[in-house]
């Protein structure tokens, strides 16, 4: 036994461990006496995992057990504030599902499994990847991966390299992939932007969710209070969209519009700024090109007249926005993937953009900026063999990058058409669930058989657990090390630590970790690519490049020191943004912004080009292009942000209504459904809890003879779901908008058979030009379920 | 003397509920069953909405609610066992160990922001490893609500006497206020004149909810706008 004395003494001696005194209540029952006893409690730096942001928190550790997460005050994203859902990550590590050890599924579906050792379950894991490299065909090894955070996406696409197949697919295509392609044909640059939240005067928001859902939510909701109510002027937020959201309620104006024309309402306000010369004259004539094409065309086809047409959005509204967001600089209009996930999206999410070169809000106070990125080390060279070489030469299954889908990086959606022609031989499935969370999710299922091995890292029962043929349970985010760079938005680069804040409370291993064990299983190139005992130590790697660059500057002894320094503030953050770098600012041909894409223009020659060259396909003409990529412009127009006809997929007349989803803040993207917290408090609108709704305007609903409550059948030409009508007077009419959370079949206690999937109803439509998914494309019609 | 107050900016209030999760989590609030969680939901902190006008022109308003905290709280009024009662800071909290269950606090309470505990406080599964160790789980039977995180006033005031010193401004953070994404709410005391809450308050923003019913809330509120 310690006496107290000596157990202070250690208290102190452990650094950041503090005892907590008694004398903090009241009124001292038995209970409560029992709670008086000294208790070592630890404040643990890491970085949530519940969205992508990377947010810092500090978690309260008593006696070994996580009991409360805060923000972290020295992460530059969240400054000591967190969401709900960072609040609710004591219940993601504390999951009663959890999977508690690797596991062998006998006959997939057949819920029979067999626990494995590590040692087994990476021998057979090894030995099928064996296979297909024996047979020459690493191709067919496809890694999907969702939230791949910090270094890992680049780790994966490392093992992948090495072991000899191009076909890691991420999961962008669903999410909203059309922001980088945006700034990578205009900006040169394929990446989200940054942002200068503090110094903005006027916010014009096409429908990014800026209070719920869009990443790095905690710092948009920071600059909210401080644009709002933490300075002298205060902001004007005007928001664009086809629901009454938070953001709507919260903004100044909401302005309704029809699905799928944001970009038309762009150009309107474009032309009234062109019209009434309320642009940036220096801006434009220093850093823009292809200005005088881009003011013929908006002048002569986006008079206010004919976008309120297309749009729904009156003609005064848009000449008073269009005067405003050019009077009221630093003025910034931004979108996400309800504007840009559309058939037309990258056409609309340049319109949009387009605008901030229009008042010249780009790399400017106020403004859009270029993020900047950490001097982390870089990778060695993969160590490849004659396998791996032939393989990672063989075009992406998913054809991202193909003519198809020309400016792709993945084709999430795409890989049931491959699965099904048995193309795919092994399937990893990191943070992803395609039998859940891709547009029309069937199409998944249909095509399993054709794929003899899948494994899951899930460390949670759900659907890609549940069709797997075996599992190799991840760590939770609370018991593991991982980098994780902040989601831009900051303009400077900051870098978080994530710790282990409780040992690892199962037989679990980092994915990191199990990647490393794979490639020493199969040895050769493969394992020289990957030379590190742990992922901790490609961490430590990685971060190296921190500590070199800063040697100068800050007094730290050797590379322990700056780690050890880590792991107690939990952050590393870069120098503050400089502006006026214009060459990372503009990557283009040009050095410019380009209201005509020369990248584009590239692109598609490239493809004409290549396509003459080869003997075994047809010469492509651009027209064939146009016409296979479904763009109806023709000219000029192809390379300048214009409005397209959005296509929806069904009969107008069978399906009159459009189908909106949407995320709630307390949804933590697809994991949120088995966290009790969140679900408790679910939809602070509708009051309804731990179930999906579908929100309709009470006058559709009256013609529908649908009343608030009712169970009603969604249905669209792929699918159905039933769930409850809730009468919403922010839904408009002929759209009916539905939270994505829940509809899970499998997925533990809490999630599992609770509410209706969206995903279900929505028709796998693109957007051929990015290969992105459409998932707001979809006609559906509401019917009352009789009784 | 101590006169703990909040005041909640709803200019800055994103809505997010931020504030509903971390109480629960620093209070030890029950768990309700998902069929119950609407009817019979414990929320110490929870955001109300409403929705107002129609569409095109539908506005959402949103409103966080702590306990008030009232200076003439007419839960303590009622209580016939003195188990309610404001303690010297300004707090008013329940003796969980004199409550006798009769919920006059309940249909008292003019902002309904007091809670039953009509069974044992569940919290099943794994929930009972993260239940914070520094606040009592209360016992079947009684009233409940929120304390202002009494647990985190006692602590400052115990640190604040350990370094001989006075309570400083901002030594305080309960829970909600820590969170507070927009950085909606502060807290302090609303006796001393230097206090941010007590510059707060003489905005012409301010306002307390039913000033009618007479309470004198110790939570305000700036409106929108």
């Amino acid at each position: 036994m310690l006496s107290r004395r000596d157990f202070l003494k250690a208290a102190v001696a452990a650094g950041t461990a503090v005892s907590i005194g008694s004398g903090f209540l009241q009124t001292a029952s038995a209970q409560e006496r029992t709670i008086r006893k000294r208790r070592v409690v630890k404040d643990i730096p890491s970085v949530c995992l519940q969205c992508p942001a990377g947010c810092g928190i500090m978690v309260k550790v008593m006696d070994g057990k996580a009991v409360k997460i805060d923000g972290n005050p020295a992460h530059p994203i969240n400054e000591g504030v967190l969401c709900p859902k960072g609040q609710a990550g004591i219940q993601v590590l504390y999951d009663p599902d959890r999977i508690k050890g690797p596991m062998m599924q006998v006959g997939r579906g057949s819920g029979n499994w067999k626990q494995l050792t590590w040692d087994e379950a990476i021998g057979i894991v090894t030995s099928k990847l064996q296979e297909l490299r024996s047979a020459g065909e690493p191709e067919k090894f496809v890694f999907m991966s969702g939230r791949a955070s910090g270094s890992m996406k680049e780790f994966i696409d490392r093992f992948m390299s090495a072991f000899g197949s191009p076909n890691h697919v991420t999961h962008r295509s669903l999410s909203s992939d059309v922001t980088p392609i945006t700034m990578h044909l205009m900006h040169g640059v394929r990446e989200y932007p940054a942002f200068d939240w503090d110094n903005v005067n006027y916010i014009l928001n096409f429908g990014a969710s800026f209070l719920e859902a869009w990443r790095p939510t905690a710092r948009h909701l920071r600059a909210y209070g401080h644009l709002r109510r933490g300075r002298s002027t205060r902001v004007k937020m005007v928001h664009v969209d086809t629901r009454l959201s938070v953001s709507a309620s919260k903004a100044d104006e909401w302005v309704p519009i029809k699905p799928g024309t944001d970009g038309a309402l762009a150009l309107g306000i474009a032309h009234v700024i062109l019209r009434d010369f309320l642009y940036d004259t220096k801006f434009v004539a220093d850093h823009t090109t292809g200005f005088e094409e881009f003011r013929e065309m908006v002048l002569d086809e986006y008079p206010p007249k004919v976008v309120s047409g297309i749009t729904g959005v009156g003609e005064e509204v848009i000449e008073t926005i269009a005067e405003e967001f050019a009077a009221a600089r630093p003025a910034v209009a931004i979108a996400e993937r309800g504007a840009g996930m559309h058939t037309n999206g990258i056409y609309t999410r340049m319109a949009i953009h387009a605008l901030n070169a229009l008042v010249g809000s780009i790399d400017s106070k106020g403004g859009i900026l270029t993020q900047r990125h950490p001097p982390v080390s870089q990778w060695p060279e993969v160590v490849q063999d004659d396998i791996s070489r032939k393989g990672t030469a063989t075009p992406r299954l998913d054809g991202a990058g193909s003519r198809k889908y020309p400016l792709a990086e993945s084709n999430y959606q795409g890989i049931p058409d491959v699965m099904g022609e048995g193309k795919v031989k092994v399937l990893f499935l990191y943070y992803t669930n395609p039998f859940f969370s891709s547009p029309d999710p069937d199409r998944f299922l249909r095509s399993l058989d054709s794929v003899p091995f899948i494994v899951s890292f899930s460390p949670f029962p759900g659907e890609s657990v549940e069709h797997a043929d075996i599992v190799l349970p991840d760590h939770t985010y609370l018991e593991r090390y991982q980098d994780d760079f902040a989601a831009p938005s900051l303009g400077f680069a900051s870098v978080g630590l994530r710790q282990p804040v409780v040992t690892p409370l199962y037989d679990t291993l980092n994915t990191g970790d199990v990647l490393i064990r794979l490639a020493k299983g199969l040895g050769g190139s493969i394992a020289d690519s990957i030379p590190w005992a742990s992922y901790e130590d490609v961490v430590k790697f990685r971060l190296n490049g921190l500590y070199e660059s800063e040697k100068d500057r800050l007094e730290y002894v050797d590379f322990e020191d700056f780690w050890n320094t880590l792991k107690r503030t939990g952050v590393w953050s870069g120098p503050a943004y400089t502006y006026g770098e214009w060459k990372s600012v503009f990557k283009t041909p040009s050095g410019k912004f380009e209201f005509v894409s020369a990248i584009l223009r590239d692109e598609f020659e490239a493809i004409i080009r290549k396509s003459q060259g080869s003997a075994a396909t047809a010469d492509v003409s651009l027209l064939d292009l146009l016409k296979d990529l479904k763009i109806e412009a023709r000219g000029d127009k192809v390379y300048m942000p214009h409005y397209e006809l959005p296509r929806f997929a069904g009969d107008e007349s069978e399906y009159p209504l459009l189908l909106n989803t949407y995320k709630l803040t307390t949804h933590a993207e697809g994991r949120g459904s088995s966290i009790p917290w969140l679900q408790e408090s679910l939809g602070v609108h509708t009051r309804v809890k731990w179930d999906t709704w579908v929100e309709i305007n009470p006058e559709t609903a009256r013609e529908s003879g649908i009343k608030d409550g009712d169970l009603v059948s969604v249905q669209s030409q792929v699918g159905e779901i039933t769930t409850r009508a809730k009468l919403f007077e922010g839904a408009m009419p002929g759209v009916v908008n539905i939270p994505f959370e829940h509809g899970h079949t499998s997925g533990g206690k809490w999630a599992a058979g609770r509410g209706a999937n969206p995903n279900l109803v929505i028709a796998n439509e693109y957007s051929y030009l990015g290969g992105l998914s459409a998932p707001f494309s979809t006609r559906v019609r509401v019917e009352k379920v009789k009784r | 003397m101590v006169k703990f107050g909040m005041v909640i900016d709803l200019d800055k209030c994103t809505a997010c509920q931020a504030c509903t999760v971390a109480c629960k989590a620093e209070n030890n609030v029950s768990f309700q069953k998902p069929e119950e969680s609407v009817t019979r939901g414990m929320f110490w902190n929870d955001v109300l909405t409403s929705t107002e006008g129609e569409y095109p022109s539908a506005k959402m308003k949103f409103l966080p609610r702590p306990c008030m905290h009232c200076e003439r709280p007419p839960c303590v009024q009622v209580c016939p066992v003195g188990a309610s009662f404001k303690n010297q800071d300004g707090v008013v909290l329940v003796n969980y160990e004199r409550c006798i269950g009769c919920r006059y606090c309940l249909i008292a309470c003019p902002y309904n922001l007091r809670y039953f505990n009509w069974r044992v406080p569940e919290f099943p599964d794994s929930m009972k490893s993260y239940v914070n160790p520094l606040v009592p789980v209360r016992p079947r039977g009684v009233a409940e609500k929120c304390t202002f995180c009494i647990q985190r006033i006692t602590a400052g005031k115990s640190t604040a006497r350990k370094e001989k010193r006075e309570l400083r401004d901002g030594d305080i953070v309960p829970a909600c206020v820590q969170t507070c994404t927009g950085k909606a709410r502060t807290f302090g005391d609303l006796d001393n004149p230097d206090s941010k809450v007590s510059k707060l308050i003489k905005s012409n923003r301010a306002f307390v909810l039913l000033e009618e019913k007479g309470t004198h809330p110790q939570v305000y509120y700036l409106t929108e706008g």
